[in-house]
């Protein structure tokens, strides 16, 4: 504060010996420690919001219709400590603020929210409930979004309810987000906190200078050389979340003589688990980037990014084992030979290679031309339970073995199973403790048993019964694009790319490892003819083949098998925009066009799918092709320098990603059926405040989704009304025609109510609803080559009754109240209280199709009684809760160091609270789902929930020069 | 200007050691379990039991004999239990496994016999686990401790397990590990032979071989069945399997939950390896196998009766006999024989379904362990046509096994005993076993060869309750040219 009155008499010092008629604000910043001038930092008149940022001398100068009087500039830059400046403009004269210093932000939030991403990688079944959007958010200045980036992302709260494919990931300005789900994958640039503190992000929809951008906005992370301050970093972190220890080192060059600059990180994050049992943590992480200023005008930059890691991973779990086991509980691990082994390991290594070349075709012109090439494979491991032994009887092929699911939470293991009936004998209590004991007393994956079966059978020459498998996507990305920015006039600017993405990405599963045996045969255990046959003897013969061509092979250790195809994805885009800045408002108007192609192209040939085309698996598929178009606008209001309205709107369409093109992909070529375009419609009206001690913003969202689609896959017991024995069936669930609305309103206001004190609130009240009932339809192996159904199942109207049920994704509400104290003597603490609501379950689709009301004959059944269905099938709600979580830090500088460290504690009050959660389909009619959730000892096949953390410490301590 | 670089430099290489050493934490830290594991030492450990703890399965069915009051065991008890009691007096039966589950044949169960050669007595091991032949596989010698089990009947066998009310139920899987214990003792089995007619209860449960074998010949050659695959097999598929050696014959069983249920039965003749058991009601004898590797009908030459053969050309002509049994009066009225010659009750009579009219007989539930009971036509003179054939219509229901076969004889005069018959090549179809099937037409047969006055003779050969198959026989015709 006293520096900055200082500058304040600096200012009107300068002035006043300024000769010039023109009326010009200028100065430049500099780095508060090292003072080295800082380039990119947004300069903003705050009255009429003309920003300008500084160039590679950290200097600026606002020449332009400069407001008169008391004025008030910002300056900021992510990573650094944003700071206000007040200054008195008279008319022609120059106001000269050079030496204004920004001080490095120590707080180290981004940590945090990098832990959060990774807990939520690491459950993720691309099921679109774990996911979380906070990540994209870190970059935001915004009241609301820190809060939701930092305080709100331990739980699944998602900002207007938006997935994380609704927001775009650019490094470099080239978009990250896979084109199989559309997400970003954060673990390919993970550990490298250091290098990412710039970026750039765009609120929602809002003009966006790389891209046309999504609902949740765009943040692009800027990796280039010459773009890090001087100086390295040097920190070790310790947790007790995902990971337990982390280790980081960097240094940037700043700009070197010859033009040169680079940038190196290097770091380790480890540890044997997390915040739940069993989540091992094994990530290194290299970075480095090189760049050349060639001359003025043009610059060269290399990235390379190599972030490997592996780690073990948790799943939901039912009330009971929770019940039993408490929200630490994890079933994937079990001792092998004194060690803990998690089953489920997911190992990521795409490393990233890019060339940037930035060109300034004059001093308004700017052309960024970018090429990116990214490869590697992300492999999830399991436990494969279905190995087998051919024996060839008379020329007929049999394959015998295979064996229970060895999961120890499977429900046969649990003692809600054993007292499932209504009035259970003794032997049922004695069976159901036993169980009980037994999964309190141990519930771990036993290895010991796995190696010992193969071991037996190995003996006896036969194969492996259980394997470790490695479901693998290997892609090979390449990315071109061009990005232009023109600065047409003065208040006019124009912004537009070209990019072409081209993906080949091959899928498969891998023998990882044969747990002692020697090979696994290569057929499907479960695949046999149906009853209602109605194909040829020698296509039924080879019907378990994974590979007809090449059938039953024996795969060892590293060997494809299973499945084995290669999905090719291009995408051709164009963008446009322009920007219009006046006195009293600002506006743009963008448009965008793509075309998207997807083929599959099967290396298999599978046994149920024998052939080429749509209906077999080898070779090509037919080429799926979308043609979208998005155009958007918006304005901002300045009704006063303090009072701002802004509104943005758009409409536009999106392909869907590739996981959702497919409906059978690992076996068929198969296109989903009905697939069409997703189309979006979006508005959102803030009313903005801010005064030198109050800053806020209220917005009101709504956004209409049309023609959205969904794939998941599942066992179920409950398709009777089809014919299909037993009615067991392990079926893909397709959702088409997908229609959701979401609306809401989100609140930021902070005060800074003393030079030292902030007092900060948000909130979002939302609701976020499926607008129409979706078409569904069920494709299966066990559908295949019957006479008496379709090899595409639908109930009833073809349609699933999901109208007006929450679309699941964490809490519609979320509040916050908090304060931060940051002492002049760089020590700070920090405190919020977060409540939320309303969060509620992700239903079973099936369940809510006619299939409920179906007895095996097709017909209602005769006890149906829709009052008890409706209270059946009624949104399970998850309790309110509210986590405190408190956060601190101090530095100190000693000779040319800084040292300090940083602390939060989250979840200090160890609540208990569930973050999401999903029904099973397993059962999906009337009789079967009252019959369960009617069981005096609880449910067989109860909805799985995912829990949140107790509480949890993070530490940082670091060294900087 | 020099002099700042000098120093920018050496801050460079100072900075340069820290990151050096920092990248050597990274690489060396190897806090974190790597994927690279041994694989455990599965090597089994002799369990150390003494001599005098060990207790042979004779000796559990002489503790159940004794507790069902007899001498010897009694196989129909069902209800009849014995408990071995929870205290410090650790008792260890001891045994060779028989069964295997691999296949899916056996399903939370373990047969053990008490010597891997020479067998005298088996017993069945109820168990809540799956799979079991990981771990106790075929020639395996385990220990199963008594403490808290109990033993009784169950479907008709010796069975070893827990106690669930008054019968013996699985051992629940949490207890696997204190219960059974493996021995490093490992055998070759040596299948002990033995013929149909030497099935006796306390073979049950034992691994057997039957010598000189084949399937039924209506359920193999052109329209053969699976092992347990057709849409009528519920359950278990029961096929009957003769003897070539005697006229005998055993239901084979095999579960629908078999691997290799959907593999055809094979058509030769030879021996094969299987367990003696008793089906779900405990009181027929089955025989089941592990894979269909112990089965080794590899011989073509079948042992089936000489058919009569006929080889001019047949068919095309019209009715000579015809009979739909609509509006019949009695057997005798009509000119039919219907003749019971083990001398039972058992009977051919007219009964009706939806206004329809047929034979039906079956053996289920009388009692009669002989039921041979002939239904025979009134004779047909053949001399006035050529090219004659028979067909007739067969409705099975609750098939437990071929028993119905079709003769015709020239010299019939009343005794099917002292008539001369000869078999017909008739493929009698295999019904549900347990709910009605479908009438299938039979034939036509060519029995163009015959001439004189024939007879047609329906045979059915019953035995309660092992060969109880109900039989409908309708729209009985022979034509003409």
């Amino acid at each position: 504060m006293k520096k900055s009155f200082l500058l304040f008499l600096f200012g009107i010092a300068f002035s006043l010996i300024s000769f010039a008629q023109q009326t010009i604000v200028k100065g430049s910043v500099l780095d508060g420690t090292t003072g080295e001038p800082i380039p990119d930092v947004t300069i903003t008149i705050e009255e009429t919001g003309q920003t300008l940022k500084t160039d590679a001398r950290g200097e600026f100068s606002f020449t332009q219709n400069v407001p008169l009087g008391e004025q008030v500039l910002k300056i900021e830059k992510v990573g650094y400590v944003t700071k206000r400046y007040p200054i008195i403009v008279n008319e022609g004269q120059t106001v000269d603020i050079s030496g204004m210093t920004l001080d490095f932000d120590t707080s180290d939030k981004k940590d945090l929210y990098i832990i959060s991403i990774s807990d939520d990688n690491l459950n993720s079944e691309d099921d679109g409930i774990t996911d979380n959007i906070s990540g994209l958010l870190q970059a935001s200045r915004d009241v609301f979004l820190s809060a939701a980036a930092f305080d709100f992302s331990a739980t699944f709260f998602r900002p207007r309810g938006l997935d994380n494919a609704n927001g775009k990931v650019l490094i470099n300005g080239v978009e990250m987000n896979k084109q199989f789900n559309g997400r970003p994958q954060w673990g390919n640039w993970g550990g490298l906190n250091d290098v990412q503190r710039n970026q750039e992000f765009s609120m929602g929809m809002s003009a966006n200078d790389y891209n046309f951008g999504d609902l949740a906005g765009t943040n692009n992370i800027m990796m280039r050389a010459s773009k890090y301050r001087r100086g390295g970093r040097i920190s070790y972190a310790s947790a007790n979340r995902s990971y337990q220890g982390r280790v980081m080192a960097s240094y940037s060059s700043g700009l070197l003589e010859g033009g040169w600059s680079y940038s190196v990180l290097g770091s380790r994050r480890f540890g044997e688990e997390g915040f739940r049992d069993g989540t091992l943590y094994d990530a290194n992480s290299f970075f480095v980037a090189v760049e050349k200023q060639i001359n003025d005008k043009h610059s060269l930059n290399f990235t390379g990014i190599y972030a490997q890691n592996r780690r073990g991973r948790s799943t939901a779990i039912t009330e009971e084992v929770f019940r039993l086991k408490g929200r630490e509980y994890n079933p994937f691990w079990g001792i092998q030979n004194g060690e803990q082994r998690n089953s489920r390991i997911r190992e990521i290594e795409e490393p990233i290679l890019m060339l940037n070349h930035y060109w300034d075709i004059s001093p308004k012109i700017k052309l960024n031309t970018n090429v990116a090439y990214q490869f590697g494979e992300i492999a999830n491991t399991r436990i494969d339970n279905g190995g087998t032994r051919l024996v060839t009887i008379n020329g007929e092929d049999a394959y015998l073995g295979g064996a229970r699911n060895p999961d120890p939470t499977y429900y046969q293991n649990l003692p809600s199973f054993f007292l499932q009936d209504a009035n259970p004998t003794a032997y049922d209590y004695q069976q159901a403790f036993l169980a009980e004991q037994d999964f309190i007393n141990d519930g771990q994956w036993d290895w010991n048993a796995l190696y010992e079966g193969n071991a037996t059978l190995r003996a006896q020459g036969g194969n492996s019964l259980y394997a470790l498998q490695a479901d693998v996507v290997k892609d090979q990305q390449w990315t071109f694009n061009s990005i232009l920015d023109a600065e047409l006039a003065d208040n006019i600017r124009l912004n537009a790319a070209v990019n072409y993405r081209t993906l080949k990405s091959e899928n498969f599963a891998r023998v990882e490892d044969l747990l002692g045996g020697t090979g696994y045969l290569d057929v499907d255990f479960f695949a046999e003819e149906d009853d209602n046959s109605t194909i040829s003897d020698e296509v039924a013969a080879n019907l378990a083949q994974s590979d007809v061509r090449n059938p039953n092979r024996i795969a060892g250790e590293g060997d494809r098998y299973k499945y084995n195809y290669e999905m090719n994805a291009d995408v051709v885009s164009a963008f446009a925009q322009a920007q219009f800045k006046y006195n009293k408002i600002d506006f743009y108007l963008g448009a965008n066009m793509s075309q998207t192609t997807y083929q599959r192209n099967g290396l298999y040939e599978n046994g149920f799918f024998q052939g080429g085309g749509n209906d077999g698996s080898f070779g090509e598929s037919d080429q799926l092709d979308f043609s979208n178009f998005g155009v958007k606008g918006g304005f901002t209001y300045k009704v006063t320098g303090k009072h701002l309205i802004d509104v943005n709107a758009s409409y536009f369409t999106k392909a869907p990603p590739i996981r959702t093109s497919f409906s059978n992909a690992r076996q068929s070529n198969a296109k989903v059926i009905g697939l069409e375009s997703e189309k979006i419609q979006s508005v959102d009206a803030s009313y903005i405040f801010r005064s030198p001690i109050v800053k806020a913003r209220v917005t009101g969202f709504y956004t209409g989704f049309q023609d959205g689609s969904d794939i998941g896959f599942y066992f179920t017991e409950d398709l009777a009304g089809l014919g299909i024995d037993s009615g067991d069936a392990f079926v893909q669930e397709i959702l088409t025609n997908i229609e959701r609305r979401h609306v809401g309103v989100e609140v930021g206001i902070e005060a800074q109510v003393t030079p030292t004190i902030k007092l900060k609130g948000a909130a979002s009240v939302g609701q976020y609803t499926f607008q129409n009932n979706p078409n569904l339809y069920l494709t299966s192996v066990d559908f295949l080559n019957r006479s008496d159904i379709e090899p595409e199942v639908t109930f009833g109207d073809g349609t699933t009754q999901l109208d007006g049920y929450h679309v699941a994704g964490g809490p519609e509400r979320a509040f916050q109240i908090g304060f931060e104290y940051r002492d002049p003597d760089f020590w700070n603490i920090g405190i919020t209280s977060n409540f939320f609501s309303n969060a509620y379950i992700d239903v079973s689709n099936l369940a809510r199709s006619a299939n409920f009301t179906s007895d095996f004959d097709g017909n209602t059944f005769n006890d149906y009684d829709p009052d008890e269905a409706r209270e059946l099938l009624k949104q399970e709600q998850f309790d309110d809760y509210m986590l405190i979580n408190i956060i601190g830090g101090k530095s100190w500088k000693i000779n040319d160091y800084f040292v300090g460290f940083f602390a939060t504690i989250n979840n200090v009050l160890d609540e208990d609270y569930i973050t999401g959660g999903f029904e099973q389909s397993r059962l999906a009619n009337f009789r079967r789902v009252q019959e369960d959730q009617s069981r005096d000892n609880g449910p067989v096949f109860g909805p799985r929930y995912f829990f949140g953390n107790g509480t949890t410490y993070y530490l940082n301590v670091y060294v900087r020069f | 200007m020099s002099e700042q670089y000098k120093l920018q430099k050496m801050k460079t290489l100072k900075i340069n050691k820290l990151i050096l050493l920092l990248i050597g934490l990274v690489v060396f830290n190897g806090c974190v379990e790597d994927d690279d594991f041994d694989t455990p030492n599965t090597s089994i450990v002799e369990p150390n039991i003494s001599e005098t703890a060990k207790v042979q399965i004779s000796s559990l069915a002489g503790e159940l004999a004794q507790e069902q009051g007899n001498g010897a065991l009694d196989y129909t008890d069902e209800e009849t239990t014995f408990s071995y009691a929870f205290n410090e007096n650790d008792l260890f039966m001891e045994g060779y496994v028989v069964s295997s589950d691999e296949g899916g044949n056996f399903f939370e169960e373990i047969i053990i016999q008490d010597n891997f050669e020479n067998p005298t007595i088996g017993i069945k091991l109820l168990i809540d686990v799956n799979p079991l032949f990981v771990r106790y596989e075929p020639g395996r010698k385990i220990y199963v401790k008594l403490n808290g089990l109990s033993v009784g009947i169950t479907n008709g066998v010796l069975t070893l397990g827990a106690l669930n009310g008054n019968e013996v139920d699985k051992i629940p899987s949490a207890v696997e590990g204190d219960v059974i214990f493996r021995s490093a003792d490992i055998q070759t089995l040596v299948p002990m032979p033995v013929d149909f007619a030497d099935f006796t209860d306390d073979k049950t449960n034992l691994f057997l071989q039957l010598q000189d074998v084949q399937f039924n010949r209506n359920i193999v050659g052109d329209n053969a069945l699976t092992y347990a695959s057709e849409p009528s097999d519920e359950f278990d598929g029961e096929r009957t399997l003769e003897s070539c050696a005697a006229s005998a014959s055993v239901i084979f069983s095999t579960s629908t939950f078999a691997d290799f249920k959907g593999l055809t039965l094979p058509s030769g003749r030879g021996s094969m390896n299987v367990i003696l058991t008793k089906d779900f009601f405990g009181e027929v004898f089955n025989v089941v196998i592990n894979t269909p590797e112990d089965i080794n009908l590899d011989s073509t030459d079948r042992c089936d009766p000489d058919f009569l053969e006929c080889t001019d050309p047949s068919g095309g002509g019209s009715a000579i006999f015809e009979e739909d049994f609509e509006g019949f009066g009695t057997y005798a009225s009509e000119g039919w024989d219907n003749i019971n010659i083990s001398g039972t009750d058992t009977d051919w009579f007219i009964s009706s379904f939806s206004g329809n009219f047929y034979s039906r007989i079956s053996a289920f539930s009388s009692g009669n362990s002989e039921a041979d009971v002939w239904l025979v036509t009134p004779a047909i003179n053949m001399d006035g046509t050529t090219g004659e054939e028979l067909s007739f219509d067969v409705q099975a229901n609750f098939d437990n096994g071929t028993n119905l076969s079709v003769w015709v004889s020239t010299d019939y005069a009343g005794d099917p005993t002292t008539a001369t018959w000869s078999i017909l090549d008739a493929t009698i179809p295999v019904g549900p076993a347990s709910t009605f099937g479908n009438f299938e037409t039979v034939g036509p047969i060519n029995i163009s060869c015959v001439d004189g006055d024939m007879v047609v003779g329906f045979f059915y050969e019953g035995s309660d309750p092992s060969a109880t198959t109900r039989y409908h026989v309708d729209n009985v015709v022979v034509t003409g040219n």
